[in-house]
């Protein structure tokens, strides 16, 4: 399954060169509205790239599952003896994937719009940005089954994902000025604590109820 | 005695306060076949959604193997072959690619020479390596056939199979439900008027404002409601 929709994309590239510009629109955007790379804030570049992030991420979502409704796909996958849970987890991984490979090109664009270092503060965003992904891959994948079968659902989705997302969104802006500020890992336990509390959620959360919110009716 | 392969008991459907199935009893043994005849909206596809699992009664059940549809496990889906309205291709992927992808899901011993096999039957072999998307209504309606019948299951069920087909893919799906049947699968086809296929000798229901009776066809009729299949050859 994730290798069928990998080899989707590679055939159309749509969904990654999409992810990319809105991750440059967005940083450029904010850049240029906050003045900062003149005023050099950790806070600022957070923010900016969580907002690329969330943007990507809803994005990739809902090129994850749109291929499968071309055709109705979708019911050949849920006549077939596949598990809705493993058809969840690999919807998953391909909107994980695609929004790791936007998070790069974000960390990329971040430091030379907000002139920073690539130094070891870059690397510790790592681990953070890993978490912020698969929570909202997982929150955004789940949505997006739902809302993809109702007209107007591309709309639909960042009014539902966002709100929800809200408290892994405050704390990986936290964690994430405070890796690019210079601060170790261990003492921003209380941020990814969060994160991994989240991710776990739903992760769970999609893959209990992914086949009650793909089906039919 | 065997059991039956698919019984419905008073099933009904509705949509909002419309009604789309009233009453259905339907009771298929195995290596039988039906034909469900009806005009546009007459409830075909809602009655084949219902038996596949697809949808839930809104009334009544269906049993497919003796298992009710709104909890059809993996091991029963996976002898039950769907061909509806949409074809459930990918666009952007070859016709040997969707089919190595359904061989796979169905965990076929191997997915590529079953693919081929199912192209040279529904006379794709030549476009294998064609995007879906380059299809003609009627081809495209060909590689569904394939994708439904390549696990060879125990029961299929097939929603208008013969629409936007000429007269060659006609005789090509005839003779894929044909041999079907000879290995012992049961079908459901549904139509807009009456199908008939050479060697084919299926029960015949008309369905009419969601209520399906036996079809008494004119010359036929004296024989109790079956027909005997003429096309094809």
């Amino acid at each position: 399954m994730l290798r069928k929709d990998l080899r989707l994309e590679l055939r159309s590239g749509e969904s990654t060169l999409a992810l990319l510009a809105l991750s440059m629109l967005v940083l450029v955007v904010l850049v240029f509205a906050l003045d900062a790379a003149r005023v050099r804030s950790f806070d600022v570049a957070a923010g900016a790239l969580w907002v690329a992030m969330v943007f990507s991420g809803m994005l990739g979502a809902n090129r994850a599952l749109l291929a499968e409704r071309d055709n109705g796909a979708i019911r050949g996958l849920l006549l077939s003896p596949l598990d809705p849970g493993t058809l969840y987890a690999a919807k998953l991984a391909a909107a994980l994937i695609f929004m790791v490979v936007a998070e790069v090109g974000a960390v990329i664009l971040m430091v030379l719009f907000f002139n920073l270092e690539f130094d070891a503060s870059i690397a510790r965003l790592a681990p953070i940005l890993a978490l912020g992904a698969i929570g909202f891959s997982a929150l955004a994948t789940l949505l997006s089954a739902i809302t993809g079968r109702t007209r107007g659902g591309d709309m639909l989705l960042p009014i539902l994902a966002v709100p929800i997302f809200v408290p892994a969104l405050i704390a990986g802006v936290k964690a994430s000025a405070a890796a690019l500020s210079g601060v170790p890992l261990d003492s921003m336990g209380q941020w990814l604590k969060i994160m991994v509390a989240f991710d776990v959620l739903f992760v769970t959360a999609g893959y209990l109820l992914f086949e009650h919110v793909v089906g039919e009716d | 005695m065997s059991a039956p392969v698919v019984e419905t008991h008073s099933l009904a459907k509705t949509y909002g306060l419309t009604p789309v199935l009233r009453e259905v009893e339907l009771r298929l043994m195995p290596g039988a076949g039906a034909f469900v005849i009806g005009g546009n909206g007459a409830g075909k596809s809602t009655l084949l959604r219902i038996l596949a699992g697809l949808e839930a009664p809104s009334d009544g059940y269906a049993l497919v193997f003796g298992q009710n549809t709104r909890k059809l496990a993996a091991r029963y889906r996976r002898r039950i072959g769907v061909m509806a309205h949409q074809s459930f291709l990918y666009p952007n992927l070859t016709a040997r690619e969707n089919l190595e992808f359904y061989g796979e899901l169905y965990s076929l011993a191997d997915p590529r020479t079953s693919a081929e096999m199912w192209l040279e039957r529904v006379g794709l072999a030549d476009v294998a390596d064609s995007r879906e998307r380059t299809f003609s209504r009627g081809m495209e309606q060909r590689l569904s056939a394939a994708r439904a019948m390549l696990s060879e299951p125990a029961l299929l069920l097939l929603d208008e199979p013969f629409a936007s087909l000429d007269h060659e893919g006609v005789e090509i799906i005839a003779s894929l439900i044909r041999g079907a049947v000879e290995h012992g699968a049961s079908v459901i086809a549904t139509a807009h008027a009456i199908l008939e296929i050479e060697g084919v000798d299926f029960a015949a229901y008309e369905i009419s404002r969601g209520r399906l009776q036996p079809h008494l066809h004119k010359e036929e009729g004296r024989r109790g409601g079956r027909i005997r299949s003429l096309l094809g050859r």
